[in-house]
Order: structure tokens, then C-alpha cells, then sequence
């Protein structure tokens, strides 16, 4: 349904993802992780055709066999919200504060679809309804200060619902949310997308709630897809030595605080932080903070190859 | 409820009178203001004629709320017009970007090139001394600073999440500037309108007061101001009224609109 194949994205200051190819069918459930400044961000706004003006594509990006690799805003225009569409990590700066969210939500059913004030508004409480939000009509005619963070994310699945997409790209949906409402919201993620038979791009740092609500996982670093697959396999036996060092930097609540000496354990970490676009290397962009690296890894662009498309020619690709 | 700041209040008093004053105009004036009365000519002030009477014997209060109804009626149409004609700009110049902002925008430059009063005497000049021309060239010199202000705010407000959404919901930029953008820059441009409207009352006694704007023997307090300034030493206080009258309007209008942005701008940290 959709399809990347070597998409490149290049800024001034550097090149910002690096062939990406990637395939999602309808129904499809698949995490993306990776540190901030990783590109996760800007392939999500790749895939709505709103990757900023400074920035060069090339690769080819199709949907639903249409190559939109050159589309312009006219092009793009109807595709969204019919057939991608997408929810933001910030709930509280996503709704328009002069507006009721109710008209909000209504705004692309009316633009889309043609329907009446009121059509649009049965509409509306139907999809407030779908996504749990007690007394649909009542929060319809409410501004944004009035709801909740999760109130307001709900707000914001129901708009990007509204015109029955095909994709629903979710970047950070629940980073701004405390846990158990972000739990909360996942899971309404992926209720719908199994109930609607909607593919899912779930963006996000978290782990967990990666692991909960996906079905493949790819790991970016530096604008590279760096491993990717079942998200049990990856999440389980990491292979990447990047992947590995992000699992290994989760908190365990299970393991012991204190050594033996009494001292306070430090959380292992990934040394060095992300290089800026201009720092990355030409070769493997985890290298200088990798622990397996050999010396050329700096220079020599890396091959995928196994079954997850390694992005490491160090380490051995498994199953 | 915060206190409302000194000069919002200020402003909203004086303009206020002045606005009070115009529309009484509409239904009563003290004496018909352009009867002339000869033999009463420079009347001192009295139960009559409450501020005396001019060289022709017409009493200067009756001139003086036409005056008012003349000033507001010129500035409204003209900030109506300049600034709807501006607004529409400074939207496409934020909504399209590319080579329609750069060319709105230094079509905008361009016109602050001229002192904006000059402009306005350029144009009436041009087509003729009359008050609908005066007001076309008001409201001319209002469409780049509308503009201005307009590309300014809605560039902001563009960057903002919830145009994202909306731009991730399929609106297209129209849409997006007429129930995102505008609403929201609503409040900056209403600032301006009211500070642009004592500039266009300014600009109507000053076109007035050179003949350019309204003609004999329709009131205006700039014509007032002229025919006063032959007889400055014989009598002085019919040029001191209709200046009093301008300075009033203009700085009601001007504490109003800065009052106004005081309340309305919420990076103006102000002690309350």
C-alpha cells in the first residue's frame, strides 16, 4: 500500500535519512524507535508529504501504487486524512485554543466528504464516541483548555480518524501524557486499527508501549533504519549493536538498586551523544559511540543484509 | 478582574466623547451648522452659541460634532478598506510564501519609501481635492502597514502545531488562514486598527486643513483649522478648539490601541 525505496532526505547541513525502504500493507502494525534527532520525525512527515521546504528527497515514495515522490501540495492534499493521516506528540499546542474542538474535527469531514453542518456534527459525536470520550456531544462544543491531555489526544485520534484513513501515523502520541493515560492511549491505538483493519506507524522512544502495540519494529540511528523486524525478535535478541545499547539503557523496576559494595547502580548508557547533521559519518553513523567498532567502519557505508536488513557489518545477521 | 491599564482607560474615555459627539451630530446639533448668521459674526461664547460663532456667524459647536462625525466616518472607511485589502495580503503573503510574499512584501517597502502623508497628498492631488478621494488615499497608505503587521503575525501562527494537524487533515491554505490563522492573529490587527485610526484622523485634518479633503462648506476640523489661521490675532480660539478636537481624537485612538495591546499581548510582562 505503501512503499519507500531508498528514500533520501538532504538538508543544507547534511544528509538526514539515508535510503530508507520500507513497505506497509494495510492492517500492518510497525514501531519505529530510536533517540531523538534519529529522523523518525521527519519520516513520519515524509509519509503525509510535509517534509519542510529546505529539505531535498529523492527515492521514490508510493501510495497505493502512486509515486508521490515529486507531488506537490495539490496532489498531496487529498490523500491526506483519506489516506494517511497522522497525530502529533503534543496534544496541548495541536488544537487551534479559538476553536471548538467539535468544529475542529469536523472541519476535514466537511472538506472531504461534502457534509452538512449538522451531518458533520452526528458525525463527530460518532467518532468521539469511538474513541471514548464521555458524552460526546457535551466535548464537542468544548475549547481545548477545557479538556484533559489524554481528552485532547483522543481529540486529536478522532480528527485524524475522521475521513477513515488507511494509515494512521501516531509520532509520540503519548510522550506528553502521564503513564497510565499514555497506556490508555495506546491501546485505543491499537483497538482501532485492528477493528478498522487501519495500518499503524507507531513513533516513539518508549519501548514498552512499542513492544505492546506492534507487530514489526525498524530501529533508526542517525537516518538510518538499522535493524528491523518482528518486534518480538528485536526487542528480545538485539542484534545492532545500537539496538542493543538502547535495550540495555531501559530501567528493569525487577533488578537490584545497589551493587554489592552498597553503591548506588548508574544505568548503563550509550556514550557520545547523536552527532549534528554536518558531524555524521559517511561510513556507519554509529560510529565513535559504537563498542564493537573496527576502523573502518567510519569510512565504509554499511551493507544491510540478513533477514532484519543489518545495518552492521561487524555482527553476524540472525533470524 | 485585573485592573484595566491607565491608558485603555484614558482612550476609551476620550474616544468615547468623540464617538458620542459624532453620532448626536446624526440626530441634533445645537444650531444648523452651516447657517450663517453675518451680523453675528465672532460672537463670544454665550447660552446660544456655546462656543461663539466663526467669521460667517455659524456656531462652532455645530461645526465642531460635524467636524467629529466627518473625522470618524473618514477614518473608519478608509482603515476599513486599507486594512481589509491589507489583511487579505499579508494572509496570501504567509499562506503561499515563495515569490507572493517576496513581491507583496517589497511592494510594501516600496510604499514606506514615501512619507505616508506625502503619498496621500500626492493622490489627492492627483484625482482631484474631494473627501472620497482623501478617503481612497487613507486608506491606500493603510494597505501595506495592514500587510505588514498581518504577514508578520500569521507567519507565526503558521508554525504552530495545530496547523500542522490541520494541514496533516488535508485544509488547504485558504482554509487554513481563514479558521486558524485569522482568528487567532485577530486581536493583533484589531491593535492596529485602532492605533491606524487616529493616524487616518490625523491624515483627514492635515488633507483637509491643505483643501485637499472635505470641500466648503462641508465641516471638518482641519478646514475649521485653516479658515482660523487667517485670523489668529483677531480670534484666536477658533483655531484652538478644532485643534483641541484633533489632538483629543487621535490620542484616544492612540492610548486605546495601546492600552489594547497592552491587554491583548500576553509577552508584555506588565506589573497589574
Amino acid at each position: 500500500m505503501i512503499k519507500l525505496d531508498t528514500l533520501s532526505v538532504t538538508f543544507a547541513a547534511g544528509s538526514a535519512l539515508r535510503d530508507i525502504s520500507l513497505k506497509i500493507a494495510p492492517g500492518d502494525r510497525l514501531g519505529i524507535v530510536g533517540e531523538s534527532g534519529s529522523g523518525k520525525s521527519l519520516l513520519a512527515s515524509c509519509l503525509m508529504g510535509m517534509a519542510p521546504d529546505a529539505a531535498t528527497l529523492s527515492g521514490t515514495l508510493t501510495i497505493d501504487g502512486v509515486d508521490m515522490s515529486d507531488a506537490d501540495e495539490e496532489t498531496w492534499r487529498p490523500l491526506r486524512a483519506r489516506r494517511v493521516a497522522m497525530i502529533f506528540q503534543e496534544p496541548m499546542s495541536a488544537l487551534n485554543p479559538l476553536r471548538r474542538v467539535g468544529d475542529t474535527v469536523a472541519e476535514p469531514l466537511r472538506l472531504h466528504f461534502g457534509l452538512s453542518r449538522d451531518e458533520a456534527a452526528k458525525r463527530v459525536a460518532e467518532l468521539f464516541a469511538e474513541v471514548d470520550l464521555p458524552n460526546p456531544e457535551r466535548r464537542a462544543r468544548m475549547f481545548p483548555h477545557e479538556l484533559s491531555g489524554g481528552q485532547r489526544q483522543r481529540v486529536l485520534i478522532a480528527l485524524a480518524l475522521a475521513c477513515d484513513p488507511a494509515l494512521l501515523i501516531a509520532d509520540e502520541p503519548t510522550t506528553a501524557l502521564d503513564a497510565n493515560v499514555a497506556l490508555q492511549v495506546t491501546d485505543l491505538l491499537v483497538d482501532l486499527s485492528e477493528k478498522r483493519g487501519m495500518a499503524l506507524v507507531l513513533i516513539s522512544h518508549d519501548l514498552a508501549s512499542v513492544a505492546r502495540s506492534t507487530e514489526r519494529v525498524a530501529v533508526m540511528y542517525g537516518g538510518d533504519i538499522v535493524e528491523r523486524g518482528g518486534t518480538d525478535d528485536v526487542l528480545h535478541a538485539p542484534q545492532h549493536p545500537y539496538t542493543r545499547g538502547l535495550l540495555a539503557a531501559r530501567p528493569d523496576p525487577q533488578a537490584a538498586l545497589r551493587d554489592e559494595q552498597g553503591k548506588r547502580k548508574r544505568l548503563p548508557t550509550i556514550p557520545g551523544n547523536v552527532p549534528p547533521l554536518s558531524g555524521l559519518a559517511q561510513g556507519c553513523r554509529f560510529a565513535g559511540r559504537c563498542a564493537l567498532e573496527r576502523p573502518d567502519c567510519a569510512t565504509a557505508r554499511p551493507v544491510p543484509h540478513g533477514p532484519r536488513m543489518l545495518l552492521c557489518p561487524v555482527v553476524e545477521g540472525a533470524a | 478582574m485585573t485592573r484595566l491599564p491607565a491608558n485603555f482607560l484614558l482612550g476609551a474615555v476620550l474616544v468615547s466623547l468623540m464617538v458620542g459627539l459624532a453620532a448626536l451630530s446624526l440626530v441634533w446639533t445645537p444650531h444648523d451648522p452651516t447657517a450663517l448668521d453675518i451680523r453675528n459674526k465672532f460672537a463670544d461664547p454665550s447660552m446660544t452659541n456655546w462656543l461663539g460663532t466663526d467669521k460667517l456667524g455659524r456656531d462652532v459647536v455645530s461645526q465642531l460634532m460635524l467636524g467629529a462625525r466627518n473625522s470618524m466616518t473618514v477614518a473608519l472607511v478608509a482603515v476599513l478598506m486599507g486594512g481589509s485589502i491589507g489583511v487579505v495580503l499579508g494572509l496570501l503573503a504567509a499562506g503561499i510564501g515563495g515569490w507572493v510574499e517576496d513581491l507583496v512584501m517589497r511592494l510594501a517597502d516600496l510604499s514606506f519609501a514615501f512619507p505616508a502623508l506625502l503619498f496621500a497628498i500626492m493622490l489627492a492631488a492627483v484625482f482631484g481635492p474631494s473627501l472620497s478621494n482623501a478617503v481612497f488615499a487613507i486608506a491606500f497608505i493603510n494597505i501595506p502597514i495592514f500587510a505588514r503587521v498581518t504577514r508578520a503575525s500569521a507567519n507565526q501562527i503558521w508554525t504552530r502545531d495545530y496547523v500542522m494537524a490541520a494541514r496533516a487533515a488535508g485544509m488547504g491554505t485558504f482554509a487554513i488562514s481563514r479558521d486558524h490563522i485569522l482568528p487567532n492573529i485577530a486581536a493583533a490587527i484589531i491593535v492596529q486598527a485602532t492605533i491606524e485610526f487616529a493616524v487616518a484622523i490625523l491624515a483627514e485634518a492635515a488633507l483637509s486643513y491643505l483643501g485637499l479633503g472635505a470641500q466648503p462648506p462641508a465641516a471638518s476640523w482641519g478646514r475649521m483649522l485653516s479658515e482660523a489661521q487667517t485670523l489668529m490675532y483677531l480670534a484666536p480660539e477658533l483655531a484652538i478648539y478644532p485643534g483641541l478636537c484633533i489632538v483629543a481624537a487621535v490620542l484616544g485612538f492612540g492610548l486605546l490601541g495601546d492600552g489594547l495591546r497592552d491587554i491583548t499581548d500576553p509577552r508584555l510582562v506588565r506589573e497589574r
